[in-house]
């Protein structure tokens, strides 16, 4: 199916998310659509799938006919469909129901026929799945998988992608990758959304780029890299040196913790953490990392040992004392824990500062707000709800809400669902305030590249069991790999550094 | 959607505790039927203590033609087929015997009417015309003194009060004042003997509202009724076990209140075959009528309202009800003609004639679970009591065994609307805990 | 344009329409005239300075109870509990005189110690719910009604029992405070300057509580996010226990001025549902302070001024109680509908 976008143009109150975008994507190609974050991507994605309306003046043309879509239904009546980056659907269900439940009401579900045109389907596109196994139990993966089936049986012609090799494994994206280049042949088109370079490439037949809601250059193979990257950013962006290690004063000392929740148990651990360091913590997820981090936190309390930071036992303390003494902790879940929807940047900032008096100075919170948002480089208003945010400014702006002086940064996933030029940024100032504050860092990241090249040292995390200190410098992401895996540990588990 | 479904169960805990507040109101009362034939305001029925009258300041009789405007306040609904409505049913009774016109408020209480009191609104009734307001319930006791001494002009009747009974323990001057109550302790009297006549276990169960003057003098007379007919019927009145529980309100107020069901079914499966209604609504009956249905033999008295036998005819004995119309008829007609006195009326029934409503404050309505032979005894305790039996005589003891009246004496009214406690032989609480 | 304060206005207005229409329906199908009795609702409220001073008294104490409660909306609490705050304001006011009320002390201080009384009454009951909720993992909701029907069944034992007037207990509450204990109201009016002012003066500050201080950032932050507002620092469960304990003392006020404004004396159904309404009215305004002298003056004059319904046009005059929630029903599916709106454009 022709694909043709026309003059695009996209308000949500003041902020213009598509100015004018003009783009045809000719049936039967894959079509990859790149651009950072805020880029305008989403919002384009939305207009073609009927989620959300363009403002007037705006066409879609498929196959040459202008259509006008309000709702995903119509869009997928008109043969278009969309692959969420959180599949839709309902995990306590068996596979067959949750696909019959997608149909149109009219069709009268008879199981029988339904299992063998689901089977069918499933054969010709290389998947496989009993149909009668729950939801719940299918990975990230084989979920999108389901999720495409499902749009296939509902007779999409064009398959929108957003970001759908986010959380899941290298293997699956190769599946995945497999099954779409499949779709040319048939006259189907896919449209591949993503701030991954390396994905694009390996995929797309063509590549538009977009920059501040325009579509600033198309592009076709052989791409060149380089050249993407700047297009996506508007200028040449490198990644950063890694940096030597810092050796400074003892910010944290673990002395024999142990660490227990319902389901792990971590024993003796004992660490040296010391100003300007930082620690990565690799594992897969639920290895334990995560009670680790939080028990440099205070949110969770050792079963045994002693929490001693800058010299002060805070052993048992609560994580408002922790706090107070320079430790600051970013969750993951950046509108559920870090930072509270239907408030305002200057909101946000207000609150993270000490209380000057009762009354709040407007002035000199929007002055405040205005600081941060400038030197943070957050896009965004100081009236702007946080939700309202796109990811990587919600992490601006958790930055942004550092306390000072620090002694203590835990981030989890700092860079999760972030492009490169974010995570650069993030990084850089992250590395001003260790500098800055003689403070220390332990993160979180599932992304082994990220872990080795912005560590000095990393603990590997396998069901309970702490690795030694791993000096990252020396380690190789096959290495680490394994580790994470389970493989190639000393026979005896507990760590001591 | 969580935040809405939250906001949903709000909305549905809040509508029921209104629904549960605006059925305020105490004891409701049977309505008296309008039969607009007996026009006349006659029969000297039992008229109450006549205090010695005081002229009120400047009457304003009523000129024959135009109509004379009364108002009346009404603590719940007009149509709570209980105590409002029969004021209600008054006030049309004297619009059918007299050239009078009704204006009325209803639903006079806090809950109904925030920020409002009584005397305020009884001024808005005067607004409209009103030279006599009548204010329905005791719950209005304080408004219709202040009422009244702001408006020496205009005539207030207070049911169920004592303010200007001069033998009553909070006399106040208030010339313009009436207090008119009916003797309801003749009903409870008849319906305590019905069940007396009717026990096969000589268990009766009381339930019992709050606990005041008023509730204790009806449930001890209940009893004295009760014990007085199960001696006729040949028992030894000594073994009559009668029990009065309080379920703490006029109604079921869950959460604060006992539940009435739970009480009647307590009563009736531990042997107490007859259990009286002493609250707003009979639900001792529908208890009664389901455990009949399983074989038990159970009954009840209701009280109030002269229907109230309909919800469960099978195993009603009958009910004791109120007639406001012929002493209402009476006051305004003193209002009118200038013979108005301020005094306390506690009306008895017209032993000529129960339930005549153009005669007799006090009714009962026999019920059809009361067996013929039954009904012809407890006719024969009416005619006795018509005939000048007085059960309130001694010797009575109070509960705790300390002499109420000696052996022969009568107790006077103050002795028996103060009445202090329940009497030696009954069981249950006399004063709150 | 629908995102913004105007396109709410406008949904709220277009919802007050309909909540009107529904209610006119309502009357032309009893054989009424609606505009014969909104007429009558209106000269019976603002017709004249007597009845504006009626619709006042009924203000009063709504308006009380909506400023506590919009603290704790925004703290994210239902606190169903504000009617048995009201209630034990009353009480602990009631206690208040009858212990003073012997004393040589001037009155006008008794009455400012009573209502502090009384404030203070209703904050330890508020106390219950919140300490309910934070140590005992109970819902406010239900701790809430529990407590409500405890102060309900407490108002009624003392009243019959320990409080019980000279003569026959009643209905009509504990004997009444001798005038002096009154707080001084306008002449010929009902209304007592005092107690509207304490009115005012509460939800100005509320008000400004909300929109200018670090208190109040605070309390929203712990509403809108329990867990975000733990990690930036806040004491989150004293936020939600402050936020209790000032509703509570704002509902006490109300119940304060019940008696020594209104009633004078303690009686079986002193809260009058203030509590429930103010719920109401809370969420009508969409717990903005800035709509709740309008609101609560509206739905205060409807309260007045549909006493005029039944001795005027012989109408039930729960009408204005329909049109109070149809209002808000409406009020709240607008809100849907807009929310629906704003996301879809």
């Amino acid at each position: 199916m022709n694909v043709e976008l026309k003059n695009i143009h996209k308000h949500f109150g003041k902020t213009h998310a598509n100015r004018g975008i003009n783009l045809t994507i000719p049936s039967g190609t894959i079509q990859g659509i790149l651009g950072e974050n805020g880029a305008g991507k989403s919002t384009l994605m939305k207009i073609l799938s009927g989620f959300i309306q363009a403002d007037p003046g705006s066409e879609v043309i498929l196959d040459g006919k202008p259509v006008y879509m309000d709702s995903p239904a119509s869009a997928i009546r008109y043969g278009v469909g969309m692959l969420h980056q959180d599949p839709l659907d309902f995990p306590p269900m068996r596979i067959l129901d949750n696909f019959l439940l997608g149909l149109p009401s009219s069709f009268f579900p008879n199981r029988k026929e339904a299992t063998q045109d689901f089977n069918l389907l499933a054969k010709e596109y290389g998947f496989s799945f009993d149909p009668e196994n729950y939801v719940d139990s299918l990975t990230v993966g084989e979920r999108q998988q389901l999720e495409i089936m499902r749009l296939l049986f509902l007779g999409a012609r064009v398959f929108i992608l957003d970001e759908p090799t986010t959380g899941i494994s290298a293997s699956q994206k190769e599946k995945l990758f497999a099954t779409l280049k499949k779709f040319p042949e048939q006259g189907m088109t896919v449209i591949f959304v993503s701030h991954k370079l390396e994905d694009v490439e390996n995929l797309c037949d063509r590549v538009a780029v977009l920059r501040g809601g325009e579509l600033v250059g198309e592009t076709k193979p052989p791409y060149n890299t380089s050249k993407l990257v700047e297009m996506m950013f508007g200028k040449v962006v490198t990644l950063g040196e890694r940096q030597p290690a810092q050796t400074g004063d003892t910010v944290l000392s673990f002395q024999n913790v142990s660490l227990e929740d319902t389901r792990l148990k971590i024993k003796n651990i004992s660490l040296d953490l010391r100003a300007g360091e930082v620690i990565g913590l690799a594992g897969l997820e639920g290895s334990g990392q995560g009670m680790f981090m939080r028990a440099c936190a205070g949110l969770v309390r050792p079963v045994s040992g002693k929490v001693i930071l800058k010299g002060r036992d805070l052993t048992g303390k609560s994580y408002h004392t922790f706090k107070r003494e320079g430790v600051n902790f970013l969750p993951a879940a950046r509108l559920e824990e870090g930072l509270v929807p239907g408030l305002s940047l200057t909101d946000h900032f207000v609150l993270a500062e000490e209380p000057k008096g009762i009354f709040i100075d407007r002035a000199a919170g929007q002055k405040l707000a205005e600081d941060r948002i400038k030197s943070f480089n957050i896009r965004g208003t100081p009236t702007s709800t946080v939700e309202s945010l796109s990811g990587g400014n919600q992490q601006r702006a958790e930055l942004a809400l550092l306390q000072s002086p620090l002694s203590l940064i835990l981030l989890e996933h700092p860079t999760r669902g972030l492009d490169i030029e974010s995570v650069i940024y993030i990084w850089s100032k992250l590395k001003d305030r260790c500098r800055q504050d003689g403070a220390a860092i332990i993160f979180i990241s599932s992304d082994l590249e990220e872990v080795l090249q912005y560590s000095d040292r990393l603990l590997v995390f396998f069901s309970g069991r702490v690795s030694e200190p791993i000096d990252a410098a020396t380690t190789s992401v096959e290495q680490l790999g394994q580790l994470i895996g389970g493989k190639n540990w000393p026979e005896k588990g507990g760590a001591h550094a | 959607m969580q935040k809405n479904f939250a906001r949903l169960a709000a909305m549905l805990a809040l509508a029921t505790l209104l629904v549960l507040v605006a059925c305020g109101g105490p004891a409701p009362v049977e309505p008296p039927s309008t039969d607009g034939g007996g026009g006349s305001s006659g029969g000297d029925s039992g008229s109450g203590e006549t205090a010695p009258t005081v002229e009120v300041p400047s009457g304003s009789g009523g000129s024959s033609d135009e109509p004379f405007v009364f108002g009346m306040l009404l603590v719940g609904p007009y149509n709570d087929n209980g105590w409002s409505q029969a004021h209600y049913e008054a006030g049309l009774y004297l619009e059918e015997n007299l050239n009078a016109k009704m204006v009325y408020l209803d639903k006079v209480n806090p809950a109904d009417r925030p920020g409002t009191t009584p005397d305020q609104l009884a001024e808005e009734l005067v607004a409209q015309g009103a030279k006599l307001v009548i204010f329905n319930s005791d719950d209005m006791k304080d408004a219709s003194t202040t009422f009244a001494k702001n408006n020496p002009d205009i005539y207030v009747i207070m049911a169920s009060g004592d303010q200007v009974w001069q033998d009553g323990k909070a006399f106040q001057e208030i010339p313009n004042l009436m207090n008119i109550m009916g003797r309801m302790e003749y009903g409870k009297m008849i319906g305590g003997c019905a069940a007396a006549l009717s026990t096969e276990t000589g268990k009766i169960g009381y339930l019992g509202p709050l606990i005041n003057d008023e509730t204790r003098r009806l449930a001890a007379s209940a009893y004295l009724g009760a014990k007085y007919c199960y001696e006729m019927a040949g028992n030894d009145p000594a073994e009559l076990d009668f029990k009065v529980t309080w379920i703490g309100f006029w109604f079921n107020i869950p959460g604060v209140t006992l539940d009435p069901v739970q009480v009647s079914n307590d009563f009736y499966t531990t042997d107490y075959d007859i259990v009286i209604s002493g609250i707003d609504n009979p639900v001792n009956l529908g208890e009664a009528a389901k455990l009949k249905a399983e074989g038990k033999a159970v009954a009840g008295v209701a009280y109030d309202y002269v229907a109230a036998c309909e919800a469960a005819p099978d195993v009603c004995l009958g009910v004791p009800y109120f007639n406001w119309g012929p002493e209402y008829l009476k006051a305004i007609n003193s209002a009118i003609d200038g013979s108005w006195q301020s005094q306390f009326i506690w009306a008895g029934p017209d032993w000529a004639d129960l339930n005549n409503h153009d005669t007799s404050t006090i009714g009962f309505e026999k019920g059809p679970a009361l067996s013929a032979d039954d009904a012809a005894m407890l006719d024969g305790f009416i005619a006795e009591l018509a005939g000048g039996l007085n059960l309130w005589t001694g010797p009575i003891n109070l509960q705790d065994g300390s002499a109420y009246l000696a052996d022969g004496e009568v107790a006077s009214d103050q002795q028996v609307w103060y009445l202090p406690q329940l009497l030696e032989g009954m069981e249950g609480l006399s004063a709150a805990e | 344009m629908l995102k913004t304060r105007f396109g709410g206005v406008l949904f709220q207005a277009v919802a007050f329409v309909l909540a009107m229409s529904f209610v006119s329906l309502i009357l032309v199908a009893v054989g009424a005239s609606p505009l014969e009795a909104y007429k009558n609702m209106l000269t019976g409220s603002v017709g004249s300075m007597r009845k504006l001073a009626e619709v006042l008294v009924s203000f009063v104490p709504l308006l009380l109870v909506t400023a506590g409660l919009l603290l704790t909306f925004s703290a994210g609490l239902w606190n169903i509990g504000v009617e048995g705050q009201i209630v034990l304001g009353a009480i602990g006011t009631t206690w208040a005189l009858r212990y003073f009320v012997d004393s040589t002390l001037p009155p006008a201080l008794i009455i400012a110690l009573s209502i502090l009384a009384g404030m203070f009454a209703g904050a330890l009951w508020a106390a219950f719910a919140g300490i309910l909720k934070t140590f005992g993992g109970v819902n406010e909701i239900f701790g809430g009604l529990g407590l409500n029907f405890v102060s309900t069944a407490l108002t009624l034992y003392l009243i019959f029992g320990p409080w019980k007037r000279e003569g026959v207990a009643s209905m009509s509450g504990t004997e009444p405070f001798p005038d002096i204990f009154s707080l001084p109201q306008l002449p010929d009016l009902r209304i007592s300057p005092w107690a509207l002012g304490i009115a005012l003066v509460a939800i100005v500050v509320v008000y400004f509580i909300l929109q200018g201080t670090y208190f109040g950032l605070r309390i929203k932050a712990v509403g809108k996010n329990f867990r975000a507002a733990y990690l930036l620092g806040i004491p989150t469960w004293q936020y939600s226990l402050y936020s209790f304990l000032i509703c509570g003392a704002l509902a006490g006020a109300a119940g304060a001025l019940q008696v020594t404004a209104v009633y004078h004396r303690l009686i079986p159904s002193i809260s009058s549902g203030y509590g429930y309404l103010g719920l109401m009215v809370a969420m009508l305004i969409n717990y903005q302070a800035i709509w709740a002298v309008p609101v609560a003056f509206f739905f205060a004059a409807l309260n007045i001024g549909s006493i005029q319904l039944p001795i005027v046009l012989k109408l039930d005059s729960s009408l204005s109680g329909v049109l109070q929630g149809v209002l808000v029903l409406f009020v709240l599916l607008m809100e849907g509908v807009r929310q629906k709106f704003v996301k879809k454009v």
